[in-house]
């Protein structure tokens, strides 16, 4: 079996590692955009709530997060599957993060331009939808990219819940040949492969939104 | 709460192994932070090379074990260096691991800090007389330390979350002693919400920690 | 009726109070001008006008109507007046079109091709379609300034304020947005202008408020007020900065 071959099996699992990264990216940004937004519209009894998400969800391991809903729900009688267990550990958890990326994005906002939002008569909602939101994404780029790329190096977390993802074929391989050291050189190639893609695929939207002036100063 | 005096009786009664299990996970996460932050600073150091192909190796070096997910280059040493007759315990398989790991990534804050100092003084330090080494010693990293404050105990922190995983490697850290307690009763809800307040009171104490650090080594009119 | 009644306006930051007693008021087609050292409480002013800013005591009529009764629409207020900011305030993710046809859209509910259709209207009504296209960043100062105006006149307000439009200018832009403003007056536009450029205020001839300390001390024409005034802190204002402004 030659490096080519050993590739060749882990590449079998691109596909689910893929899908766990995007899938806990997806709620982490939703989770993200729900604190920040609801942290800038001020809502009463709220924000002691988000303080919490926020602390405790950067404070809890990632991995003992997913042991408490994938192992320790189901004894209380509550099965989560696979993928949906990745999403409420890894994801939250990114969640929280990305709502920091996010905190800090909208306080470099110009407040003058939101003054003369209100000045026009836009709602706050408007306001949000309109000027912040737009704004805050765009400055956010560098913070979420980062996040992302965390994501995907905590996906291997994925192959202890039983998802076949390119680490699970890595374990299942090494466990039948002697080949550790090729096996899991060829997986961190395959990550790596995977965080160029992910890079490219942020980068073009990026430039597909782009404005001039906007973000580089 | 019948259920929960079930559970903290087997809590006191598994006490020790659980004891051992948290000095172990102490012991990988703060010998991690010291090894990672004299590698990040000597990797740094060779970033700043005035050889380029020292420069290149250097950042080739550091992208690979940033790139590289830190699971994987466990079970890399841990499942792979056998092959060669290198057979390595948990304990040390973590301990380099991490090392690589969690220089690079120091590394990389240290970088990003030096990227914001003043080339003037940079200058300034050269026209004095002062050698590489000088500048490096004197000038460069008594300010990037300082920048770095926050990234560097917030990589603290990730050491200590992401020691956990050393148990994957059958390192007996406090995880794994929570794994053999719910094994035993199978609680495992209430085991592993124990082992995640655990780490947030631990996690807390490094806050508090970094805080009264940063207020403390910040310069004045320096700080980010 | 006048376009805008002040009664008693008072307002406090805490146990400072930044405006004793103001009263003034401004008919339809009027221009004054607002002047008086910085700290003087002439942006508070202007803010508290269309409510950005709650006042604590006195009246403001608007046409006649007492908006700073509870349960005025402060939104449908500030519709109506058209508000220019020192530093543009352009919205920087938004074209020179977009940030006139955001208002026209969200508020007025115009349909994007009326929209767009108003907008480049107000667009050569300062000389900027060319410019329609670019974002924020890669105008000048006394462009920016041209769209914030445009983007405010684009609402068809019953007034335009101005809070200190051409500190922000180098002199040359600031003539050129004093000029602008002048023609603005002729076209019968009503405005009110917070500034302490004394040129802008002997150019556009307007009639003068001179504020201090929270205080009207005067209601004047600019030449009136620049001319050995009775006031010395007005003598002391116009002696040190007309000078090097005008």
């Amino acid at each position: 079996m030659n490096f080519g071959n050993i590739l060749w099996v882990l590449a079998q699992g691109v596909g689910q590692t893929v899908l766990v990264t995007l899938a806990c990216m997806l709620t982490g940004l939703c989770a993200g955009l729900s604190v920040v937004v609801l942290r800038r519209l001020q809502i009463r009894g709220t924000a002691w709530l988000l303080e919490a998400y926020t602390y405790v969800f950067r404070a809890v391991p990632v991995l003992v997060l997913l042991f408490i809903i994938f192992f320790g729900l189901p004894a209380i009688g509550i099965k989560v599957s696979p993928l949906v267990s990745m999403m409420l550990s890894l994801g939250l958890i990114a969640g929280a993060y990305l709502g920091e990326v996010f905190r800090g994005a909208m306080e470099s906002l110009d407040p003058q331009e939101l003054v003369a939002a209100e000045a026009m008569g836009l709602a706050r909602g408007q306001i949000l939808v309109s000027i912040e939101l737009p704004q805050m994404l765009r400055l956010a780029v560098p913070g979420m990219l980062n996040e992302f790329t965390t994501v995907l190096k905590y996906s291997p977390f994925a192959y202890t819940v039983g998802i076949p993802e390119i680490t699970r074929q890595a374990t299942a391989l090494a466990s039948t040949t002697l080949r550790g050291v090729e096996i899991y050189l060829a997986a961190g190639l395959l990550y790596f492969g995977i965080y160029q893609l992910l890079r490219a695929g942020v980068r073009a939207v990026e430039k597909r939104f782009e404005i001039p002036g906007f973000g580089t100063n | 709460m019948l259920e929960l005096t079930g559970f903290s009786r087997e809590l006191v009664a598994y006490g020790p192994q659980l004891l051992e299990g948290l000095w172990k996970t102490l012991i990988l996460a703060g010998s991690v932070s010291l090894s990672g932050l004299v590698g990040g600073i000597l990797v740094f150091g060779l970033t700043l090379s005035h050889q380029p192909m020292v420069r290149r190796v250097t950042d080739a070096w550091v992208s690979f074990f940033i790139g590289m997910p830190l699971l994987v280059l466990l079970f890399l040493v841990y499942y792979g260096f056998p092959q060669w007759g290198i057979r390595l315990s948990p304990f040390e398989v973590a301990f380099w691991g991490f090392t690589l790991n969690v220089s690079a990534y120091n590394a990389r804050y240290l970088t990003t800090a030096y990227r914001s100092l003043d080339a003037a003084e940079l200058e300034a330090a050269d026209a004095q007389g002062f050698g590489h080494w000088q500048i490096f010693l004197w000038i460069i990293l008594p300010q990037v330390l300082r920048l770095s404050v926050p990234a560097l105990t917030n990589q603290v922190i990730l050491n200590l979350k992401d020691s956990s995983i050393a148990f994957l490697i059958q390192y007996t850290e406090f995880f794994a002693q929570v794994q053999e307690l719910a094994a035993q009763n199978f609680r495992f809800f209430q085991a592993y919400v124990m082992a995640g307040l655990v780490y947030l009171g631990l996690v807390s104490v490094i806050v508090l920690a970094a805080r009264r650090l940063e207020a403390r080594v910040i310069l004045p009119g320096l700080e980010r | 009726m006048a376009l805008l009644e002040v009664k008693g306006l008072v307002k406090r930051f805490g146990d400072r109070t930044v405006l004793k007693d103001i009263d003034f008021s401004l008919e339809e087609g009027e221009t004054k001008v607002i002047m008086g050292p910085s700290g003087c409480g002439k942006s508070t002013l202007l803010r508290c006008l269309n409510r950005l800013i709650d006042p604590d005591e006195g009246q403001i009529l608007f046409r006649g109507e007492d908006v700073t009764r509870v349960g005025t629409d402060v939104r449908l207020l500030r519709q109506r007046i058209g508000f220019v900011f020192q530093q543009f305030a352009l919205y920087r993710h938004l074209t020179a079109l977009e940030n006139v046809t955001l208002a026209l859209r969200k508020l007025k509910g115009l349909s994007g091709r009326e929209a767009d259709e108003k907008a480049l209207l107000e667009l050569r009504r300062m000389d900027m379609e060319t410019h329609r296209a670019k974002y924020p960043a890669q105008l000048s100062g006394g462009q920016k300034q041209r769209i914030a105006i445009a983007r405010a006149l684009a609402m068809d307000p019953a007034v335009l304020f101005f809070d200190e439009p051409t500190s922000a200018l180098d002199p040359e832009m600031s003539r050129e947005v004093v000029a602008l403003i002048n023609r603005l007056r002729f076209e019968g536009v009503t405005m009110l202008c917070v500034t302490h450029d004394v040129f802008l205020a002997r150019y556009v001839t307007a009639q003068v408020i001179f504020m201090d300390a929270g205080e009207i001390r005067a209601e004047d024409a600019p030449e009136r007020l620049l001319s050995g005034h009775h006031d010395a802190r007005i003598r002391e204002f116009f002696g040190n900065s007309g000078g090097s402004d005008a």
